[in-house]
């Protein structure tokens, strides 16, 4: 089996009196890898392959990915370094099914679906079912524009306490 | 943030929950605020939006009022 190349992300090396600056950038190039991976992989890397790809130790990767968290930029598995959510990517599987071309993601709901979609900028689909009657709803975006069954949207919980329980928002 | 078939599925689900309904937008609105919300996520430097900059974008769209608001009220 052929090895495949992965981009690398290397940190910026960055000097400052409080570690701030450097800390941003590191932050920076452990959230692009883990998008990255994301997108090509639909998955995001574990730690130990997040530290191979930006080319720092475990731990620095993993005190990461806690700023990151801090700053509701990912969400981690609970008690765990692992990435459950990089908004609009899930980690595990969820009612909202994205596809485009032969690749396939998790959204974290109707909005990071189509985000999904948004974000890597290609035409596809979001496959989901009315939690009411339970019938199967299909989006499609196709040259940017959105189509598809007649359905609509709904939001239950305010937008100041979404970050309350986020994995129930 | 849910897909429902039509608002009276939405009506039917939050009676049975016994929740109150929220707030309901169009599958055009929801594909903007993805688009406006996601679609420079790739790029590095990404930074969380402020609350500010986050009810602009809703306010863009047409998501106004107390549900859509992130920051206190004026007084």
């Amino acid at each position: 089996m052929t090895a495949v190349a992965r981009p690398r992300y290397r940190r910026r090396i960055v000097t400052s009196d409080d570690g701030t600056t450097q800390d941003a950038a590191t932050d920076d190039a452990v959230r692009l890898a883990v998008m990255r991976m994301f997108v090509d992989e639909a998955r995001p890397p574990a730690p130990n392959e997040l530290a191979s790809i930006v080319g720092m130790t475990q731990a620095e990767v993993e005190a990461s990915l806690r700023r990151l968290a801090d700053a509701h930029v990912i969400v981690l598995a609970p008690g765990t370094p692992l990435v459950w959510m990089a908004n609009p990517f899930s980690a595990l599987p969820t009612p909202f099914e994205v596809r485009s071309g032969d690749r396939r993601w998790w959204g974290n709901c109707i909005w990071d679906a189509l985000g999904v979609l948004a974000t890597i900028g290609s035409d596809g689909e979001v496959r989901t079912s009315c939690p009411d009657c339970g019938e199967p709803l299909r989006l499609e975006v196709r040259d940017g524009e959105i189509g598809g069954d007649t359905a609509v949207v709904h939001y239950s919980t305010p937008a100041a306490q979404w970050w309350d329980d986020i994995g129930s928002t | 943030m849910l897909l429902f078939r039509s608002e009276e599925d939405i009506d039917r689900w939050s009676e049975m929950r016994g929740t109150p309904r929220g707030d309901v937008m169009s599958v055009e609105q929801q594909w903007r605020l993805a688009r406006a919300w996601f679609e420079h996520r790739l790029r590095p430097g990404y930074r969380r939006r402020t609350a500010e900059e986050a009810e602009s974008v809703f306010a863009a769209i047409g998501l106004t009022g107390p549900f859509w608001s992130l920051t206190p009220p004026r007084g």
